[in-house]
């Protein structure tokens, strides 16, 4: 019984990782219809930006209080807004001319702004492993015979709390109505005055700055980052926003933590192996019998 | 002249200067005769911390040949990389055995260093009759079964100068006794090298009396163990073994014990030489102190016979050797000999790689740094080592070589 809360909380954590990536996918979805592979390579980016950050501040051992508190702060904000940066520049660069062009044109674009991002990485840091530098105490509260440690409920925490400031922002302020509106229907949007290229250059930076928090997190959590991790975190981070209905933000919360408590539970219990296999079958399942997703909208045929 | 003629002219004009160069450039034998000793290592990314120590280990025997090459020849290494994406790869292998082959020039090749890169590699081997001696492969399918020997099973062209798995996973499973660890759990990467080390050390440590707490495999590329380690947690063994190497997750398998309820000053990591390179070190961190490893070389650092080779490998290439150096070295050796033989034979002409191949395979009685060995039937060495290794305070420290029967 212990052991399977334990792989519940360890299922808990990675799906924190998977939604806030998941979030980034479903905003970019939602207003332009792009798959955007790049994206888990800009949470992988964000690991690598804090590392660069957290060594800027020359930061080592562990901290506490104000010291911590303000290396935490300035290394979030720091790998949000590069990460939100390079989000941006590929949206401008790579897919705003071809926002007109047949589908399969920015989806192979995505794909190859993926490699060059992953790509640039190795070359950056090497093609091994590389360690998160330790700055965040790890306490480890013991219930019984199930431990939960900080790391754990920072991951979860930073996942809900983030979700809830994007769901204020999407609903209650001016630039968040632009970004429905354009989802919505662009070209009426912009009848109505709104600068698409402005609001979707915003999605765009919302979504990788929450990739970036992703990756700061997932590098505390974990001790380490790599520069491959992108691609298959990212490609189940998909799987979730799918899983949720894509287009639909409590719909990628909600398939992250479900796509990371069935890797989990499957490494746990049945094999290591199988987790992944787990995990896209249960995709296949909802796309047959659920393709708008758990949550997503059943749109009727327009006939 | 109009512009399509002019083009026309140009590409023919280029074309007759360069065959009149080729033609006056054939005939330059004045100069040595190149024997190519091919190398297929993987030495860029993760894997470089193997592949590189190895390369420069087959450099410096080729350098010294050259120093003492028979009259009109000269040795030149040609090395290629087998690692794709940071990771050694089998089909990249293949491919580079292949363009070795067609070089006839190419008398012999040192490598590859990874047992599934030789599954690869041993087929076209055995197509071209290109003799590949490896330094480090380790499975025993590799040589005791005719299972890549596709064209010809009969003929070896695969050789090795180190010792098997079924060798090193005895060895392993004795120092794991030995230390005192009685509960294992078992973990491996799924590829070649990394299954059977650990199925042979299962085997074997089930055999003296240990207790396997369960055997579980991991996919290449993952980044999250947290699951499967805590499943392991919940076992509680005094040790974890871990067949693969490093590259595949061997150094984040042993980083991420800790966070999954595994305390690393605890609970040792064991494992075969798929973890004695400096990458595990700095990938583990400080989790890889407590980690204990067989190695199929000896420790030339020990052997008296092998400090000349040691100094002339730390002034050539400013640097300590690596685990599969003089193995490196050693391979390359045995390849140069052949030739040496060869020619001699031949009363001083350029040997064919048939008979190159005839005497690697009848090597014998070969004195060298890593001891006198030959090729037995199957292209083993007839004198297999493996030495037991530690890792403490960040240091790789050998502890002993391990005590095993010649085949």
């Amino acid at each position: 019984m212990e052991v399977f809360i334990q792989q519940v909380i360890n299922g808990l954590s990675l799906g924190g990782i998977y939604a806030l990536i998941a979030l980034g996918y479903t905003m970019v979805y939602g207003i332009i219809e792009l798959i955007n592979f790049a994206h888990g390579d800009v949470y992988t980016l964000g690991s690598f930006f804090s590392i660069a950050i957290i060594g800027l501040l020359d930061a080592s051992g562990q901290l506490h209080g104000l010291p911590l508190f303000g290396v935490l702060v300035a290394t979030v904000v720091g790998s949000m807004v590069l990460c939100g940066m390079v989000g941006v520049l590929l949206e401008r660069l790579a897919y705003r001319r071809l926002r007109n062009a047949p589908r399969l044109a920015p989806l192979i674009t995505a794909i190859g702004a993926s490699f060059i991002l992953e790509n640039i990485m190795q070359l950056w840091r090497g093609p091994s492993p590389i360690p998160f530098p330790n700055v965040v105490p790890n306490k480890t509260w013991f219930f019984g015979g199930i431990s939960v440690s900080s790391n754990e409920v920072l991951v979860v925490a930073t996942a809900l709390i983030l979700m809830a400031i994007l769901q204020t922002f999407i609903r209650n302020t001016k630039l968040g109505k632009a970004m429905r509106a354009t989802a919505q229907d662009r070209a009426a949007a912009q009848l109505m005055g709104i600068n698409i290229n402005t609001t979707i250059a915003l999605t765009f930076f919302i979504g990788s700055a929450l990739a970036g928090v992703g990756g700061f997190v997932s590098g505390v959590y974990y001790g380490s980052t790599w520069f491959y991790n992108g691609f298959e975190a990212g490609l189940k981070a998909f799987t979730a926003a799918v899983l949720g209905g894509i287009g639909n933000m409590a719909g990628a919360m909600l398939g992250g933590f479900v796509i990371g408590m069935v890797e989990s539970l499957t490494a746990g219990f049945i094999s290591d192996q199988w987790a992944t296999v787990a995990v896209f079958v249960l995709l296949v399942l909802v796309l047959i019998f659920r393709p708008s997703g758990l949550l997503g909208e059943v749109l009727p045929e327009k006939v | 002249m109009s512009r399509r003629s002019l083009a026309r002219f140009v590409a023919f004009a280029a074309t007759l200067s360069m065959f009149g160069a080729s033609v006056t450039f054939a005939p330059a034998s004045a100069a040595d005769q190149v024997i190519k000793i091919g190398v297929d290592l993987p030495v860029s990314g993760a894997d470089a911390s193997d592949g590189i120590p190895t390369q420069n280990g087959a450099a410096l025997a080729i350098e010294e040949a050259n120093a003492k090459a028979p009259a009109g020849f000269k040795f030149e290494m040609d090395a290629l990389d087998d690692a794709v994406g940071g990771v050694h790869n089998p089909q990249q292998g293949a491919t580079n055995i292949r363009s070795l082959a067609a070089d006839p020039a190419v008398m012999g090749v040192v490598g590859p260093f990874n047992s599934n890169v030789a599954a690869a590699e041993i087929p076209v081997s055995n197509e071209t009759g290109l003799p590949l001696i490896s330094p480090s492969n380790t499975n025993p399918t590799l040589t005791k079964t005719a299972k890549y020997r596709t064209s010809h099973p009969d003929v070896i062209t695969y050789f090795r100068v180190c010792a098997t798995d079924d060798v090193q996973g005895k060895a392993g499973a004795e120092f794991a006794k030995q230390l005192g660890f009685k509960k294992v759990y078992i973990i491996d990467d799924n590829e070649t090298y990394g299954l059977g080390l650990a199925n042979v050390f299962d085997q074997n440590f089930k055999a003296m009396g240990g207790t396997v707490l369960g055997h579980d495999h991991i996919t290449a590329n993952q980044q999250d163990f947290k699951a499967l380690l805590t499943k392991v947690a919940a076992t509680h063994p005094d040790a974890v073994y871990y067949g693969g190497t490093t590259s595949t997750g061997g150094g984040l398998v042993r980083q991420q014990m800790g966070s999954a309820g595994m305390d690393p000053t605890k609970i040792a990591y064991v494992g075969g030489d798929g973890i004695s390179d400096a990458e595990f070190l700095k990938v583990a961190g400080d989790a890889a102190n407590n980690s204990y490893y067989t190695v199929a070389a000896p420790d030339a650092e020990k052997s008296p016979s092998a400090q000349a080779f040691i100094k002339a490998y730390k002034a050539k290439f400013h640097s300590d050797i690596g685990a599969y150096s003089a193995n490196g070295y050693v391979a390359a050796q045995v390849i140069i000999a052949a030739v040496e033989k060869a020619i001699k034979d031949n009363g001083g002409k350029m040997p064919t790689r048939a008979q190159v191949l005839k005497n690697i395979q009848n090597t014998s009685n070969f004195h060298s740094i890593i001891g006198t060995f030959g090729f037995d039937k199957n292209g083993d060495t007839t004198s297999p080592v493996i030495s037991l290794w530690k890792v403490a305070n960040g240091k790789q420290e050998f502890v002993k070589q391990a005590n095993v029967a010649a085949r």
